[in-house]
Order: structure tokens, then sequence, then C-alpha cells
């Protein structure tokens, strides 16, 4: 009986300890563990192979050095069991250790327990969130750590990481996918400098803490979209400090236009009517002026010698000759040296040149204006009078004065004076009568004036074409006037006096050239009355001359001369030549 | 007149330098690079702590043990721990795994490091062990002395990371890194 009863029970055991072997051949989970993030702990767990469909895991939790184990859940189909509210403490203990087991039926797996100690050290730091905001160019930034809504109240992130806590900062820029820039910040705001650049920025931020070995992760992108701003503070402070110094300069230039640089008005006394029919240098008689305008002979300028033309001579007393003007030098009969023997019929009426019968009287009978005619030295005498011989010469045409270079004026005083032309082919004319005007000797040049007596000046275009002599014009002028000092510069004169040369009988009915000095102040007087009747305002040597008398002769020469002034067109320089 | 000043300027810079002697006890491991030695142990925290089979046994902290020490038991309490460590755990463990063992002799090296500087500020201030401080200098060795050597000293070793947590924060250390 007793043997049977062994049997049965060996029996009964074996099965009973089968049964449990074959319990006990479920697989256990080959690992498991703990991901963790700022209170949200995570268990995970591998499958057991070939699991079916009724496996299900158990999961147990023990704090660490204190017993019992803690069954979680009894049946997990999941891999993964959330543990966060059993381990609310893990910041404040020293860790945690998990287990789980594969349950199929009554199946259970052997126990699989983590390979740590769940602690602190594991758990992964998160940002809760990136706020970004644009403010002047500058990308500012706000970083939100983790507020999990199972944390305690007083367990923030803050509290539990107080120290040492750190972000990297990422930026990209749109499309691009290469970061743009690493930052590392010590506090939760910072802001990024673009740099003036515009487009889509993207930000990511991985949070760490210094003195712990805790990974981190890094945030989700946030974008923000910089525009260029042209309405910014800065610039608008800029675009009106702009305008300010703008509008100041301007006050200043207009102010000094108008204040200082202030047109003067120059003193009564230096102001003088302006003779519109005695403008010479690029103005053409005006319509009033009752002159004739003349062509020019073209022949009568021929006959000046190329020396004449290329005299020195030629450029050191007038301006405007040059070599290269024929026209004036062409006019040699206008530049004739008066004739020593002053003949009213001779003066006037002679329209032949004269014993200066130079080149310069060679042609240009017909001349209205006055032009250099280079002479020799030995230029026909006949200078005493020389305006008179002018003014009688201007029966040769010629009404004006012309500045007549006489190479040797000694002994021919007269010569010199009114040295109409110096032409080197001229003869010479020994005959000035010294006598006539000793002081005329030393005088350089003459004053032409040929329409003294002369028939008007027909040449308009000689006439024209004088305006470059305009140095020139005073000498002759003077020279026309002055025999009795001869020793005028030239220079001094600022024009000269263009006469009719019609009228220029009045030299030669007036005071012989014998008399040239004598009745000086007789035609001073005259010249005065004359002057003043030419009324010409622009003579700016009118004061100067009127001594000298204008073109005058006592008598009817002066009556028809005036008129004749009047109506001729007074040639001056109205620029200074000085 | 001048007198109370005078004493009241003297008794207040004796508290101070009583506080400052206190928190100077704490303060001699400020500049211990407790980041490298927790970087090491990271690295071999797993092998060793994979190695403990008896989790809901603890050496360090047992009812909290460290959690209830006072601060003026933190200096006693610190050197008795490192002499601990030195003189017993890093002895009694044997480590197969040469980069294990390569890590382990590094913070081995850098507790010895440590002892020497509390050393120095004891020298300079009086560093006594009060009766808690022995009462757990004592209950730690007791632990120890529970389990099997070999795994005590896994244990331990397994335990580092709540020492050098309660060294952090016990004595200010700013972290190098």
């Amino acid at each position: 009986m007793l043997p049977r009863l062994v049997v049965l029970l060996a029996a009964f055991l074996s099965r009973r300890l089968g049964s449990d072997a074959h319990e006990t051949e479920l697989p256990s989970p080959p690992s498991v563990w703990f991901e963790a993030e700022f209170f949200h702990h995570i268990l995970h767990w591998t499958p057991i192979p070939n699991q079916s469909e009724s496996t299900c895991y158990e999961v147990a939790l023990l704090r660490y050095g204190v017993e019992p184990w803690n069954s979680i859940s009894n049946c997990s189909q999941a891999l993964s069991y959330d543990l966060t509210a059993v381990t609310l403490d893990l910041y404040r203990s020293n860790g945690y250790r998990a287990r789980v087991r594969a349950v199929d039926g009554s199946r259970r797996s052997n126990w699989t327990v983590t390979n740590t100690r769940f602690s602190v050290d594991e758990v992964t730091l998160t940002v809760g969130s990136v706020k970004l905001e644009i403010h002047n160019g500058f990308i500012l930034g706000k970083i939100q750590p983790p507020r999990p809504k199972m944390a305690p109240a007083n367990d923030t992130y803050e509290s539990i990481f107080s120290h040492f806590r750190e972000y990297e900062i990422a930026i990209r820029k749109v499309p691009g996918n290469f970061t743009f820039t690493h930052k590392k910040v010590k506090h939760e705001n910072f802001s990024l400098l673009t740099s003036g650049e515009v487009g889509e920025f993207c930000v990511q931020v991985k949070p760490s803490v210094t003195s712990r070995t805790n990974k981190g992760m890094w945030s989700k992108e946030e974008c923000v979209s910089l525009t260029r701003q042209y309405f910014t503070v800065t610039n608008v402070i800029i675009f009106f400090a702009f305008v300010l110094l703008l509008s100041g300069a301007l006050a200043y230039c207009l102010a000094l236009q108008l204040y200082v640089r202030r047109r003067k008005k120059l003193p009564r006394v230096l102001l003088f009517k302006k003779p519109s029919a005695f403008i010479f240098i690029s103005q053409r008689p005006s319509p009033e002026i009752q002159d004739t305008i003349h062509p020019l002979d073209e022949e009568a300028f021929l006959k000046v010698s190329p020396e004449l033309r290329n005299s020195d001579l030629h450029g050191s007393t007038d301006s405007g000759f040059g070599s290269t003007k024929p026209s004036l030098q062409t006019e040699e009969p206008q530049f004739l040296l008066p004739d020593p023997h002053p003949q009213a019929d001779r003066m006037l009426g002679n329209g032949e040149p004269p014993e200066l019968g130079d080149s310069c009287s060679s042609g240009s009978s017909n001349s209205t204006d006055s032009g250099i005619c280079l002479q020799e030295p030995s230029l026909s005498p006949s200078t005493g009078p020389t305006w008179e011989q002018q003014v009688g010469s201007d029966s040769k045409g010629q009404d004006d004065s012309g500045i007549g270079l006489v190479q040797n004026s000694e002994g021919q005083a007269g010569d010199t004076q009114g040295g109409s032309a110096l032409g080197h082919d001229s003869p010479p004319e020994p005959e000035v009568p010294a006598e006539q005007d000793p002081t005329a000797v030393v005088f350089r040049g003459y004053l032409r004036q040929t329409r003294c007596a002369e028939e008007k000046a027909t040449k308009t275009g000689y006439l024209e074409e004088e305006l470059p002599l305009t140095g020139g014009l005073g000498p002759k002028f003077r020279g026309c006037l002055d025999d009795e000092a001869g020793l005028h510069p030239p220079a001094l004169a600022k024009g000269y006096l263009k006469q009719d040369p019609l009228e220029m009988t009045l030299a030669s009915s007036g005071a012989p050239t014998e008399q040239w000095n004598q009745p000086t102040e007789e035609w001073s007087l005259l010249a005065l009355s004359s002057c003043s009747d030419l009324g010409t305002s622009d003579w700016s040597f009118a004061h100067d001359l009127a001594p000298l008398g204008c073109v005058a002769a006592p008598g009817g020469l002066l009556g028809s001369f005036n008129s004749d002034l009047v109506t001729l067109p007074l040639i001056s320089s109205l620029h200074s030549s000085e | 007149m001048k007198l109370p000043c005078v004493s009241l300027g003297l008794l207040g810079t004796i508290l101070m330098l009583c506080s400052v002697d206190n928190h100077g006890l704490r303060r001699c491991l400020i500049s211990t690079d407790m980041h490298h030695i927790e970087e090491s142990f990271q690295e071999i925290k797993r092998a060793i702590q994979a190695k403990d089979t008896f989790p809901n046994v603890t050496i360090l902290s047992t009812l909290e043990t460290l959690q209830i020490i006072k601060p003026l038991d933190v200096c006693c309490v610190t050197k008795n721990l490192l002499a601990f460590y030195v003189d017993r755990v890093f002895k009694d463990h044997q480590e197969p795994n040469p980069k294990i063992l390569r890590k382990i002799s590094s913070i081995a090296n850098s507790f010895l490091y440590m002892q020497k500087t509390l050393r120095q500020c004891q020298e300079q201030r009086q560093c006594h062990c009060r009766q808690e401080a022995t009462n757990v200098t004592r209950v730690i060795h007791d632990n120890y002395d529970q389990l099997e050597v070999r795994s005590a000293a896994v244990k331990s070793l397994g335990e580092l990371d709540i020492f050098l947590a309660w060294i952090a924060k016990n004595h200010e250390v700013t972290s190098s890194a």
C-alpha cells in the first residue's frame, strides 16, 4: 500500500514540476530600459521572441534600497509603460529599479531588470517651447522650460536644475539645410543679430546642465520671417537729420548769395553811360546809330606788307592785330602820316595818300574805320598836325583812327603822331616837319582819325574787324588829337573816335600844322563843346582827352564835325586796356 | 563711546569667522573637478550596476542616511566616506575589464586628491566628528559588511553617483565644465 502511494505521489509531483517548468519556458524580454524626460518616465522593453497574441507583460518597480517590488501592471500588451506617476520623487531620491516579465496565459517568464538604477542622471533634458520676435533687426528668443502636467508644483525645471543651465542655439536660413550658426547661451532669453539679412530663419534649441552628464534633445524648429524695414526709428531719425543739414546748407548758400555777394553798385562818379553807338567789341552798331556799314575792301588789306603784318610792333601796341589781320593792315591809306603841310583841301579832300604814302595809305580809301598800319619810320611827315592830317586824310575814306606804329619817330614827330601806318615799303618821308611838332617825335603811335575830314566810313566790315584792335584804339585817338603832347602813350586811350572823312574838313580848315600846338586851348574848348555834343558817356578817356580836344576845329569845321560826330559811330573801346 | 562700537565690531568679526569656518570646510573641495569624476562614472555605470543583483539592498542610502546629515557633520562624513571608498571599496573590487578598470582607477585617484585637499583644510580648521557623523559612518560600514565582499564592492561602486551628488550638494562644488 505504502509503495503505491509513494509512486503516485512521485508522479504527481513530477507532473507538477513539469507544468511549472513549462510555465517558465516563456522567454523573458531581452532588455528593459528607461527613456525619460523631465517628469515623463517611460519604461520600454523589447518583446519576447515568438510572442503570441495572448502574450502580455508584467511591470514591477522597486525603489532603490527599499523592499519590496511593487507590481505596476499585471498585463500590458504594449511594449512600454509610463511610470511617471510612481516615480515623482526621482529627482530627490537615489533612483528606481524596474523589471518586466512576459505573461502568456498561465505562463510567466523570468523577470528582466533594468541594467542601471534609474536616477536623475538618465533624464534627457528638453525645452518646452521657443518663442521668437523681431525687433530692430534682432531676433529675440525666449526659451520656455518644460512644464509637464504631472510634475508637482514645487518641482520645476529651474528648481531641480538650479545652476549651470545652458542652451545651444542653431540657426538655419531657409531654404538652406546647413546650420547658419551655433550659439550657446546661459539664460532663457537670447538675441540674434541678423546683420541686415532678410528672409526666413529657423531656430532650434538644445538644453544642457554643465554640472551634470544629462543628455539634451533638440527642440522643434521655430521659424520667423525677417523683412527689410525701411521705416525704422533709426532710419527716420537719420532721414530727418539729413533733411535738416541739407536745408541748413541751402539756407547758408542762399544767404551768401543774397547778402554777401550782393551786387555792389558802382559809385555814381564811375558810372557812365554806355555809348551804344560806339560799342566796338562784340557788339554790332545798334540800329539807332546812324552809321553806315561799309563792306571791307579786301584789296586795301592786301597791300600791307607781310613784315608789317607780322611785326611785333603790331602786337605790342595793339592786342588785336596779330599778324593775320590783313584787313587792318591793308588799310594803308588810313594810316598815312599826316601831311606836314596841313592844307585843308589836302587834308580833307585829298583822297590820295599823303606822303605817308605807305602801304597803309594805299588802299581803303573808303575805309571808315581805323586800323593799324605799320609804316616805315620815314613815313611822310606832316605829322605835326597829325590828327589834322588824318582828319584831312579822311578823304581816303578812312573814318576812324587807328594805331600806327612808327618805328622811328624822331624827327618825324608829326609822322609818329599821326603815324597812320608803318609800312616798310612806305617811302620815307624825312621831310617830316620836325618844326611842326617837336613833341611828336617821341610819340610812338598816332591817333588815327580818318574821318576827321573825309567821307564817312564806308567799310563796316573793316570797322568790325577792328574789334580786336581795342587796345590800339586809344592811342589812335590820342594821336589824332594830341599831337602837341606827342608823348601820350597809346595805352591810355580807351578807344578811338571814328570820324567821317567827309567831315574832316575841320582839320583842314583849322589851324595850320605849325599852329598845332597853339590852338590847343582853343581846340580844347571846341573839343569840349564837341565832345559834349557827342555826349559819349563811355569815353572813359573823355575827360582826359577833353583838354586835348576832340576832333575839332574852330569854326565851321567844328559845326560840321559835330554833326558828323554825332552821326558817326563812335568806336571806342569800352574796355580798359590798362 | 567708542568701546561699545569696538566690541560690537569684534563680535561681528568672530561670528563671521565662525560662519566662514563652517563654510570653509564645505568649500574645501570647491576646486575639485567633480564633473570629470561624474563623466568617468557614467561610462562604467551600466557595466557596474548591471552586476548588482541585490537592488533591494543599499549601502549608502539606508533610511536616507546621507540626506539627514547636518552641515556641521559634512566635513567629518566626507572625510570618513572618502576613506571608506579608498580603503575598502576600491581594494575589494576585482575588475576583469581593463577599460572599466581604467575608469575605476581614475575615480580612485580623484578620491585620493580629494582626501589630500580635505586634509589641508582640516589642518587649518578643526574638523570634529560628532556622534551623528560617527553613527552615519558606522551604518555604512555595517551595510557593507552584510553583503558578500564582491557584491558589496560592486554595489558600493554602483552607488558612486549617490556619493558624488551628495558631495556636490554639500560642498558647493562648481562645475569646471
